[in-house]
């Protein structure tokens, strides 16, 4: 069983009524398992039936499964319940498009983008339900790309404003490894924070089943002296990760202190979106 | 087990809060000296610690960080420490969260530099 399936399971049998059972459901999905998919997102359901994200993650399921109709119930839900839900809107796009509706899709795909600017999916999406191009939109990525589609660094929200390396140094993420703030540039200082993240959510997964495995508790930071500089690694709040990056030059219990100092703002931003 | 490799251990156990020290195949997580105390488990931990180490890694090179010389992961009841070392090997410790990190980390890296000579 890959490890992200494995922890995702674990963290639903320990607290069945968690809402993870979205991304237990979304990753069986895209490892193809559509029937165990499903068996998670309907269960899930029966305890969140006003749980939008959840409906959403069902929608793509059953288009998976080619059971259009189903599928268009499920975004139909997720809307009457969240009526700007991003996943759900693009997911009506995509069956407007596959029943050859294209002034439907469209008017769709300009919602979606009214709402999210940066989707570029979206962008590219409407240029080929422009040009009448077969396959111009794809399902819904999915609750959780939809709830954070990549955003240009520009584009992301200021949180860490007055701390050194506010956007080249400093970067949140959520558990799936998508960038919520901050920013990670290269040597060349081009923005390298989508790539470094999906590396980070792995190690989050490995540290938290270190420390339960070795029963340490709850793991705070992991600190790691590199070549060209040092990294703090840092839980925030219920699932997010927060990296800073510091030359080599900065003491590392100083660049834990400030750290500490990042992940105090990251958690009152966070707790601030009710996340 | 030759001789130096079991001193660095030696070494490092005697630190104050350091549960177990060993030396581990980065490759398979697989132990290849320890000195651990009673109830440390030291399959787990060498097991863990390499694929630790290995997520540390690739997450340094994403970052730009480059190689890592040292991975210290505190948690509310303890710290795992690593270094990596020639031949494909690690060191670890396992300690509880009283110990000395600034010394285990000298111990550990001189070891580490040690095993490259």
């Amino acid at each position: 069983m890959p490890d992200d399936i494995r922890s995702l399971t674990s963290a639903l049998a320990r607290d069945p009524k968690s809402l993870v059972y979205v991304d237990l459901a979304e990753a069986l999905r895209r490892r193809g398992q559509r029937q165990e998919a499903l068996q998670v997102a309907l269960q899930g359901l029966t305890r969140h039936p006003m749980h939008a994200d959840g409906h959403d993650c069902l929608a793509r399921i059953y288009a998976d499964l080619g059971d259009l109709e189903r599928a268009r119930l499920a975004w139909s839900k997720a809307l009457e319940i969240a009526p700007d839900h991003m996943g759900s809107l693009r997911g009506v796009a995509f069956l407007l498009f596959r029943q050859g509706d294209l002034a439907a899709a469209e008017s769709a795909l300009q919602k979606v983008i009214a709402r999210a600017p940066w989707d570029d999916g979206a962008r590219r999406a409407l240029a080929g339900v422009r040009g009448g191009r077969v396959g111009a939109v794809a399902p819904a990525p999915g609750a959780a790309a939809a709830r954070a589609v990549p955003a240009p660094a520009a584009q992301r929200p200021v949180v860490f404003d007055g701390f050194d390396g506010a956007s080249a140094d400093i970067l949140l993420l959520d558990q799936r490894g998508l960038v919520l703030s901050g920013g990670l540039t290269d040597a060349a200082g081009k923005d390298a924070s989508e790539l470094a993240a999906a590396a980070l959510a792995g190690v989050s997964g490995e540290a938290a089943r270190t420390a339960e495995y070795l029963a340490l508790g709850q793991w705070s930071a992991i600190v790691a002296e590199a070549e060209h500089s040092n990294l703090v690694v840092a839980p925030v709040g219920d699932g997010a990760l927060l990296l800073v990056r510091r030359d080599r030059s900065m003491a590392v219990g100083l660049a834990l202190r400030f750290a500490e100092r990042a992940r105090g703002i990251a958690l009152a931003w966070l707790k601030g979106l009710g996340a | 087990m030759s001789e130096p490799l079991q001193r660095a251990l030696d070494r490092i156990s005697r630190v104050r809060g350091v549960r177990g020290s060993m030396w581990v195949a980065a490759e398979d997580g697989i132990p290849v000296a320890q000195l651990l105390m009673e109830g440390v488990k030291g399959k787990a931990v060498a097991a863990l610690a390499a694929s630790l180490a290995r997520k540390v890694s690739g997450a340094a090179a994403a970052t730009g960080a480059g190689r890592v010389r040292f991975v210290q992961m505190e948690a509310a009841g303890g710290t795992l420490l690593l270094a990596p070392a020639a031949q494909d090997l690690l060191i670890v410790a396992l300690a509880d969260s009283r110990v000395n990190v600034g010394l285990a980390r000298l111990e550990m890296i001189r070891a580490a530099e040690a095993a490259l000579a």
